[in-house]
């Protein structure tokens, strides 16, 4: 007996026929009942007989044959690459949770709307859920963006999971130049729902891709209507919702750009990179061996142990950019043997500013560099750019390289 | 059509849905209260659309493609009583276990199993009225049985669900909906098809009615419970008929649904007699030109087309009428309304409407067909729709379309309830397809050992009439209504069981009729009340005063109101002096009648207590003092 049979289950006086489904639990039998209706029944009271072998594939799913679409010469070409999350996940059946498994083919497929807009090529660099994501996806991601861009697609939309999204976007920020936008989108309610975000984001991303700003952008819901989809720089953003489809914020700022469902129309709030100004280049070394420790009061100094003969260390401290004064000696020692350390601020919102009390100067004086207004998720990922890239990490990470740091402090902007 | 049929010769098989929303604290999977709002009371709008999705075994359900066809914006009010859950921003909390105890209690009552584990399911709904785009939904209990006079009707399944959102109006590009009523529990009991006779429906529904309440969970009044009825007879058709709104209408609508089954199968056979067939359809907007119809008129002026589909062999039925008021023609209409047209025309009601005997003639030979066998008693037809083009080619080809089955016999789909007991096309019968697993929410492995078994209310009844002595209308007046338990405290406490009684209901009724506000009576209310009832503090005729005090007044305490209106029970002497000023103003009929005067001045005297003092005592003082002078 295997789950896709069709099966007649009786337990105590009672019958129920339907289709065997795998179990996540030894115990009970699933049975979709011709009604549609899943019911677990008793393994252990309950008898089982098969009546056809196989009438569904549950492993596959029986999907239809995949539409041919023809390439049309006015439209731009857009590069769909999948590296799996919910805006391409489908329910695994074993274990019950929802899982990765389309390819870039599929979401085209699932997401009829965005035919017409553009031509597109798909492809799948990874197929990972995104708190599984590393470092060495975002070097194989950043040299399938390159590779899709000098193969001539006029705008790239990366399709991600939305929990790293904001690292991802960041570390693909530093590693390429681009001369065409590169933009970020996923789904906040899964794809197998009618209600999904991933039609409208999936479209407005695609929108953003063929629009003239040239920079690494995350494209999400604005709010909770299906209206506007907010553009935030890939170096600036924030997933500040564990499950509202608008979760996305740019922080310290508005976002740089909107996108108007209703009238498909991009619009942009500030100056951007314009398409073709610059050219492409890829630089995807990493140094790895960076760590991002957060400071809560009470924590020890011992807390550093770990971090000891690390290449980099960015400190998420408290208010302006502070720690515990007893910790000061041992970030001292860190500088003294070659981590770079970077303080940032766990209010996420503002600027680091060591000079204003003792403990900041402190602190300045045992060789941290002020994070400026940073996002400490961002200066992690910076830092291991700047470590792999340049000779001068401490005048690197003070300066913008990628729109991570803002020069001046608008909010209302 | 007012024909009496022979179910049993017909095969009439009908079943109940029963959904009925139960009365829990908070919603099936989040904590929001259960209460109901008013639309001004919204504090949010947000706006969604809806796509349709596959089933785990890859299907897609017929009734979700066709609603998903017309894409539409849905509007939906929030409340400072609802959440991220209902606006489908935050995944559902796990089932509320108090729905769950209650679903398990009425699963009992009708003798069902409960499962071994309970599985959450998504229903597609895309007609917006869930934000999800689905309707969550579980198998709580299988294969019961209720009893009626006709025999046993089994009880095929119990599911708990959640409520949908309540639909406010249409906007201009889709539908508002509001969000109270999202989420708040609902079981749906569906019966085996068990059912011979609209009699039966009836009663079956009432028995489960009656079960129903007498878990004392249940939500009452207006829209919480709604029956739906699957009709069909021999030959023809499984119908879903929803939307049924009072009891008293199921007999009504089985029989004339029936009606229109027994209808369309003779249709059918004559069709077949005449060799019917649906022609293909075509544009005949030359024909209509210069036409003085005013819809055909306004249709055309906006840029619009005509579309017509011949109908060879259909003369003559396409008009008949197949339940009260409501003809072939008219489902053909339904169709088309459903792909956005007004409505149809039909040559066997024409000429009319503006459209010309020459004008039809016209029309049949731009179809081929011989315009001397097109109309009301000959042998062919056609049906035109006018509107946009795209409308009115659309909306003519579910007419071509349903042409086709009626020579088939009679459709399986479901029906909306109308009015008048009759019933109209609605959508396609859902199928599994449109059923895949809630993975959000995990499998539940209930313990039915945990239920416990409540009174019937048929028992309760019982139960009154023995124990306290009521009469049976009161005693089941009790039983029924919403304040059975304030009654048993009561009396509980030492009130007279018949004065509880007729406190909780009849006195209502009473005083709801002179325009008191009784809604705004709370349990404490009455508590207060039957307190001061329980220690003489209040008489038995100051009750009606004093709760319509209340209901004016709902913050006062039963005691400040009663104070207020002068209601304590007066004492014997102040009772004393108001019957001798009473008997001393009317002296002289008394003197003249003697004790034929109680009868009268008893109302004077009461009215001087203002009802405060108990009616016995009055009426002793008021002999007593009577006897006296009439000496």
């Amino acid at each position: 007996m295997n789950a896709g049979d069709r099966v007649r289950v009786d337990r105590d006086d009672q019958t129920f026929e339907g289709v065997l489904l795998p179990s996540s639990n030894e115990a009970q039998l699933v049975v979709k009942l011709d009604s549609g209706y899943n019911v677990g029944l008793d393994r252990e009271a309950a008898t089982a007989t098969v009546l056809e072998a196989d009438v569904y594939d549950i492993e596959s799913g029986d999907v239809s044959d995949q539409s041919t679409v023809e390439f049309d010469d006015d439209l731009p070409t857009i590069s769909l690459i999948s590296t799996g999350g919910t805006i391409a996940s489908t329910v695994d059946y074993r274990t019950g949770a929802v899982t990765a498994q389309f390819d870039a083919e599929d979401v085209l497929r699932a997401v009829p709307e965005l035919a017409g807009l553009a031509n597109y090529r798909g492809r799948v660099v990874a197929n990972i859920l995104s708190e599984n994501m590393t470092p060495s996806v975002w070097q194989d991601l950043a040299e399938a963006i390159h590779d899709e861009i000098q193969a001539g697609a006029d705008g790239v939309v990366v399709m991600h999971g939305t929990d790293t999204m904001q690292f991802t976007a960041s570390a693909i920020s530093f590693m390429l130049e681009t001369p065409v936008p590169i933009v970020f989108t996923g789904s906040q309610r899964s794809a197998d729902r009618p209600s999904s975000d991933n039609v409208m984001n999936a479209v407005a991303a695609v929108e953003a891709a063929t629009s003239d700003a040239a920079e690494v952008m995350l494209c999400m819901h604005a709010a909770e209507s299906d209206d506007v989809c907010a553009l935030h720089r890939g170096t600036r953003a924030r997933k500040n919702h564990t499950s509202r489809r608008d979760a996305f914020e740019t922080i310290g700022r508005k976002p740089l750009g909107v996108v108007d469902y209703d009238a498909r129309e991009v619009t942009f709030r500030r100056e951007y990179a314009e398409r073709d100004e610059t050219a492409l280049a890829l630089h995807a070394d990493l140094e790895t061996d960076v760590d991002l420790v957060k400071f809560t009061p009470g924590a020890e100094p011992s807390m550093l142990d770990p971090v000891d003969g690390a290449a980099g260390l960015v400190i998420e401290g408290t208010g302006l950019g502070h720690v515990n004064t007893d910790w000061i000696d041992r970030i001292d020692a860190l500088v003294e043997a070659g981590t770079t350390v970077v303080m940032t601020s766990q209010c996420l919102d503002g600027r680091i500013c060591d000079r204003v009390y003792d403990t900041g100067r402190d602190l300045l004086d045992a060789g941290v560099i002020e994070g400026e207004d940073m996002l400490p998720g961002t200066a992690m990922v910076k830092l291991m750019w700047v470590l792999g890239n340049r000779d001068d990490p401490v005048a690197a990470m003070g300066k913008p390289l990628a729109g991570e740091i803002t020069d001046r402090s608008v909010p209302w902007e | 059509m007012t024909a009496e049929y022979e179910y049993d010769d017909l095969g009439l098989v009908a079943g109940l849905e029963i959904h009925q929303q139960l009365d829990t604290a908070t919603k099936l999977f989040c904590n929001c209260p259960t209460a109901l709002q008013e639309p001004d009371e919204s504090s949010k709008t947000i706006s969604r659309y809806l796509h349709p999705t596959t089933s785990e075994l890859g299907e897609l359900d017929e009734a979700a493609l066709e609603e998903s066809q017309v894409e539409r914006e849905f509007e939906y009010l929030m409340y400072d009583s609802t959440c991220l859950v209902e606006a489908d921003d935050e995944p559902p909390h796990r089932v509320d276990d108090e729905a769950l105890a209650v679903s398990m209690e009425i699963a009992q009552l009708l003798d069902m199993s409960v499962v071994d584990q309970i599985h959450v399911m998504r229903k597609l709904v895309i007609d917006g009225s869930n934000t999800s785009g689905f309707q969550r939904t579980m198998m709580v209990a299988t294969d019961g049985e209720i009893e009626t006079s006709e025999g046993p009707v089994g009880v095929e399944d119990l599911m708990l669900e959640e409520e949908s959102a309540q639909r406010l109006t249409e906007t201009e590009s889709g539908v508002r909906y509001s969000l109270d009523r999202l989420g708040i529990p609902l079981v749906e009991i569906g019966t085996k098809p068990d059912i011979r006779s609209p009699q039966q429906a009836q009663e079956a529904a009432e028995r489960i009615g009656m079960l129903l309440r007498s878990t004392g969970e249940v939500r009452r009044g207006l829209g919480t419970i709604r029956q739906d009825v699957n009709v069909s007879i021999a030959e023809g058709a499984r119908v879903e008929i929803k939307g049924v709104q009072s009891l008293e209408d199921i007999e009504a609508i089985v029989r004339n649904e029936v009606g229109r089954q027994a209808e369309l199968l003779e249709i059918a056979s004559e069709l077949d007699e005449r060799d019917a067939t649906v022609g293909d359809i075509q544009d005949v907007t030359s024909v209509f030109e210069e036409t003085d119809s005013g819809v055909i008129q306004g249709a055309l002026g906006d840029g619009g087309k005509v579309w017509a589909v011949p109908l060879p062999g259909f003369g003559g039925l396409v008009g008949r009428e197949i339940q009260p008021d409501r003809r072939l023609g008219t489902e053909f209409s339904d169709h088309a309304k459903r792909h956005g047209a007004g409505g149809i025309f039909h040559t066997d009601e024409l000429p009319a409407y503006g459209v010309t005997e020459s004008e039809v003639e016209a029309l049949a030979e731009a179809v081929d067909l011989d315009p001397a066998v097109v109309g009301e008693d000959t042998t062919d037809a056609v049906a035109i729709v006018a509107d946009d083009p795209e409308t009115a080619e659309q909306a003519i080809d579910a007419v071509a379309k349903r042409a086709e089955t009626a020579m088939d016999g009679v459709p399986e789909e479901t029906r909306d309830a109308t009015e008048e007991a009759t019933t109209r096309y609605l959508r396609p019968l859902p199928g599994a397809a449109r059923m895949y697993p809630e993975t959000d929410v995990p499998p539940v492995e209930p313990d039915p050992e945990t239920v416990e078994t409540p009174e019937l209310l048929t028992e309760k009844t019982e139960r009154y009439q023995d124990e306290f002595d009521l009469d049976a209308g009161l005693a089941e007046q009790v039983a029924y209504g919403q304040r059975w338990a304030l009654f048993e405290e009561a009396v509980e406490r030492g009130v007279d069981a018949t004065l509880a009684a007729q406190t909780v209901e009849s006195t209502i009724t009473e005083i709801r009729r002179d325009g008191a506000p009784v809604e705004n009576l709370t349990d404490e209310h009455f508590r207060d009340v039957f307190a001061l009832l329980a220690e003489d503090e209040l008489a038995k005729e100051g009750v009606p005063n004093l709760l319509s005090a209340l209901a004016e007044n709902p913050e006062l305490s039963a005691e400040a109101a009663a104070e207020q209106e002068d209601l304590g029970s007066a004492a014997e002497d102040e009772v004393r002096e108001a019957v001798v000023r009473v008997v001393e103003r009317n002296a002289e009929q008394i003197s003249e009648e003697g004790m034929a005067a109680f009868s009268g001045l008893m109302g004077e005297c009461m009215g001087e207590l203002r009802g405060k003092a108990d009616g016995d005592v009055v009426s002793d003082v008021l002999r007593e003092e009577i006897g006296k002078r009439a000496d």
